[in-house]
Order: C-alpha cells, then structure tokens, then sequence
C-alpha cells in the first residue's frame, strides 16, 4: 500500500513508529481481534463465512483469498469503467496493471486490517472500500503525472465568476480581494501552497499528498486549518454575511 | 465570485473529522443508501466531510455504484 494512505486505508506494517510502537501495536490487534470475534456472532452468513475463512491456516484460506482477489479486481474493473474518461488515453495494458496492482494492495490492506472489521457493513462491502479508494487513488495519480503542482497566483484569474450584475460584480470583487488578502497574511506557505492546489486548482488531495511525501488525511487536516483561518480573517474584515 | 464559490472554496464551517474517520463510515452509509433507508444524524460529520472534500466523495460515489450494481445484477 502506498505510504500516502492514511487511517483505515493504512495496513498494520504500514503504520508509523517503528519498533517503539511494538508493544502496543500487538495489544491494540490483540484487542481488536477479540472484538472482531465477539462481532462475527451479529454478521451475516455471508460475512461470517468470509471471516471464518480468512481466519484458517489450511487450504480454505488460500481458496478465500483467491476469490477476494478476484472480487477486487473485479470492482478495480468496474471503477475504471466508470470513470472512464480519467483514462482516455492510457493505454490498455496500462490500465490492467493499475487495476491488479490495485487488488493487490487492496487484498494485502484487508489481510493486515481483517481485525479491525466491526461488521457495520457487509464483508464485501467494507473489503470493496479498499479497492475503490486504492483505484481511485491510483487514477487520479496518474491523470496528473506530468502536471506540475505548484504555487502559482494565476489560480485567482481561473477562479469561476458567475456574478451577473454590476453590483454584484463589485460585492464580489471586494470579497475576492479580501480573500486574497487574507491568503497572503494569514497562511504559511505551506496552507498557502494546499489551500491554493486543492481548494482552488482541484490538485487531488491524494495526488499532492504524494507530491509532499506525506498523507491525505495530514494534507486534508492542513487544508482543515487554512479554511478556519481564512473564515475567521473574513469575519474579522466584515464579510460573514457571505459564509454559510 | 458568489457565495457558492466562497462555500466551496471555504468548505463547510460544520465539525468534520477529517478523511480517516469518515473512511470508517464509508461501507456502512453507502449501504444505506444503496437500500434506500434513511440515514441517522450519525453520519452528520460524515456528510459534511463529503460535501468538503473531492477525493473522498469521488470514492463514496466509486463505492456506492459499486453497490447499485450487484443489486442490478441480483435482480436478474
């Protein structure tokens, strides 16, 4: 799995703190594991059965194993069709390595994590949730492989303007200029540089997590902050009307 | 730029717990969804995670026609 994954997407040898975190580590699976055997009782046959299976050390394992690969990448498939124009031009072999490479990561994420299934949704359900956000992940990587993420103030000219009449022109003139002001003295340069990629230029989240060497959901907390900081600069400069 | 631009750019001011926390709900509201059952003030910080970020909705949406479709294909 890839180190941008973060939280559930995060397999247990993936997670931070090295050999320190040993000891807890265990418990909190040891712990967790005594739940998930406590929630098999409230699954679905189904979902028990899976469960059941996945939990052998015998030939039953290795069957199970097999079919949820080839249910995963069945769904990466399925995705991929779906979202088809992301990979309009990726050649056919190429998107086929994407989706087994997706079932792959998505099988050895569900593997590390099978104690932590608390039985909310169906098996199914919940193991298909790693193989979508694995391919959609890996899609929207892809689409911006040869565009560069940076910080660049020609974002504020591609903002969208629908405000028809005059007034309104002016109105929103003010808060753009507000906003921008704002930007520039009240964020550091790195919630400059997300706030600007991901909430004005649509940069994936996934895809500048990548970019930074960090997580989507470190990269989402610091987009978080810089969207409280602008809120309350906006107040401050007598535009809260605006904000829901 | 209109009041639906700054929300965007802005997001909801509504608690959100962020991409981690509201993954863990993923499975089991797009379930509700998928079999038409109404959703509990639960998944209220899950919804405005969703309304806020791109990539997670994308993935909700990945995941909830993934849903629609077994259930076209059971009826057959």
């Amino acid at each position: 799995m890839s180190r941008s994954s973060a939280g559930w997407r995060r397999t247990a040898c993936g997670r931070r703190g090295g050999v320190h975190r040993l000891p807890t580590l265990c418990t909190d699976l040891a712990r967790a594991d005594d739940a998930a055997q406590m929630n098999t009782l409230a699954l679905d046959q189904e979902s028990a059965e899976w469960l059941d299976a996945l939990r052998r050390n015998d030939s039953v394992r290795d069957d199970a194993i097999a079919r949820l690969h080839a249910l995963l990448l069945r769904v990466s498939r399925a995705e991929v069709s779906r979202r088809r124009a992301l990979v309009q031009s990726r050649a056919t072999d190429d998107v086929d390595d994407l989706c087994v490479q997706a079932a792959n990561d998505a099988l050895m994420a569900i593997l590390a994590k099978l104690s932590t299934y608390r039985g909310d949704a169906r098996f199914t359900t919940w193991a298909c949730k790693f193989a979508i956000y694995e391919t959609s992940s890996r899609l929207r990587r892809a689409a911006w492989r040869e565009r560069r993420v940076e910080l660049d103030d020609a974002v504020w000219d591609r903002l969208p303007d629908a405000a028809p009449a005059a007034l309104q022109r002016l109105e929103s003139d003010q808060v753009m200029a507000a906003l921008r002001r704002a930007v520039d003295e009240h964020l550091t340069e790195r919630q400059r540089l997300i706030f600007q990629s991901v909430a004005m230029d649509d940069v994936p989240i996934d895809v500048l997590a990548e970019r930074l060497n960090t997580s989507r959901g470190a990269i989402y907390k610091t987009l978080h902050d810089a969207r409280a900081k602008l809120r309350r600069a906006l107040i401050e400069a007598g535009h809260g009307e605006h904000l829901s | 730029m209109t009041d639906f631009d700054l929300e965007r750019l802005l997001g909801s001011q509504n608690p959100d717990p962020g991409c981690d926390e509201a993954g863990e709900l993923m499975d089991a509201y797009c379930e509700l969804v998928a079999r038409g059952e109404p959703v509990s003030d639960r998944y209220a910080e899950f919804l405005t995670h969703m309304s806020n970020c791109a990539a997670c909705r994308e993935d909700m949406e990945g995941l909830l026609a993934m849903l629609r479709d077994q259930e076209k294909s059971s009826r057959r």
